[in-house]
């Protein structure tokens, strides 16, 4: 970013000004990526040449299914202060356990493994998510 | 226009009794982005369909789809409602290409709650299924 960041090319010609904007960009895409465990795991899988998953889960995956129902439950409850970082440590929790897991299984190449495991930090992403969006006061 | 009416009036959304024999609970999640629906139904002793409920967790087109499906299966039997496709949801509600598998999410969940049904009428027969 020191190289190409838009604010040291101001006095360039345009098409150099262009470079700079479509590369710092690029670059902060790429930082964003990495910094987060869901995505740079989801790159890791592309980079392998393995899809995210994509298929319904169902009936397999029916006890983890209805503990992101449950949570998804409380959270559009009407509630207080206290809970909500009762869920927010929960939710935290359980991302940092799956991100060691997905660490472990791609340590080990287990790809397939990995991207079981991604597919439930997205739910878990998506909690998150939410979570933010309540603790905005409206 | 559908899709909203649906979102900001979704019909049917709630449970009912999972542990009732006759009502089958299908429980589904998309992997790709995260949204998950539950869909159940309560089943005459005809066969018939006569109540259903949902709770969606998830983007407007999944919880449209959703809301769309407890209104088609009432009134059906099991079997017909076994019928409906993705297509004809995604269709009704004009959903755009990228939230097609939201349709599709909410024909899974039709199908898991069918089976769910199915599965409580007939204990013995999935008890000599699984060890066969």
């Amino acid at each position: 970013q020191r190289a190409v960041h838009p604010d040291r090319f101001g006095q360039r010609p345009l098409k150099e000004q262009s470079y700079s904007e479509q590369h710092s960009s690029l670059i902060n895409k790429a930082y964003q990526t990495l910094l987060n465990p869901l995505s740079r795991g989801l790159y890791l899988l592309e980079l392998n040449g393995v899809e995210p998953a994509q298929e319904t889960d169902s009936d397999a995956d029916s006890a983890f299914l209805m503990e992101i129902m449950e949570i998804n439950e409380k959270l559009a409850e009407p509630k207080n202060e206290d809970s909500l970082e009762e869920i927010e440590t929960l939710i935290k929790v359980k991302q940092d356990e799956l991100t060691e897991e997905v660490t472990a299984a791609f340590e080990r190449d287990d790809l397939q493994e990995a991207k079981k495991l991604l597919a439930k930090m997205k739910y878990f992403a998506n909690l998150e998510d939410k979570l933010k969006k309540k603790k905005i006061p409206s | 226009r559908q899709v909203v009416d649906h979102y900001e009036n979704p019909r049917n959304v709630g449970s009912l009794d999972r542990n009732a024999k006759n009502v089958g609970t299908g429980l589904v999640g998309a992997p790709a982005c995260g949204d998950v629906m539950k869909l159940q139904v309560e089943v005459d002793e005809n066969g018939k369909i006569v109540d259903a409920r949902f709770k969606t967790f998830g983007c407007g087109s999944a919880i449209a789809s959703s809301s769309l499906a407890t209104e088609w299966v009432k009134g059906k039997t099991v079997d017909e409602a076994l019928k409906i496709k993705n297509t004809d949801i995604a269709k009704e509600l004009c959903l755009p290409p990228v939230k097609l598998h939201c349709s599709m999410l909410a024909e899974d969940a039709i199908k898991a709650a069918l089976a769910d049904y199915k599965l409580k009428q007939d204990p013995n027969k999935e008890e000599s299924e699984k060890k066969a």
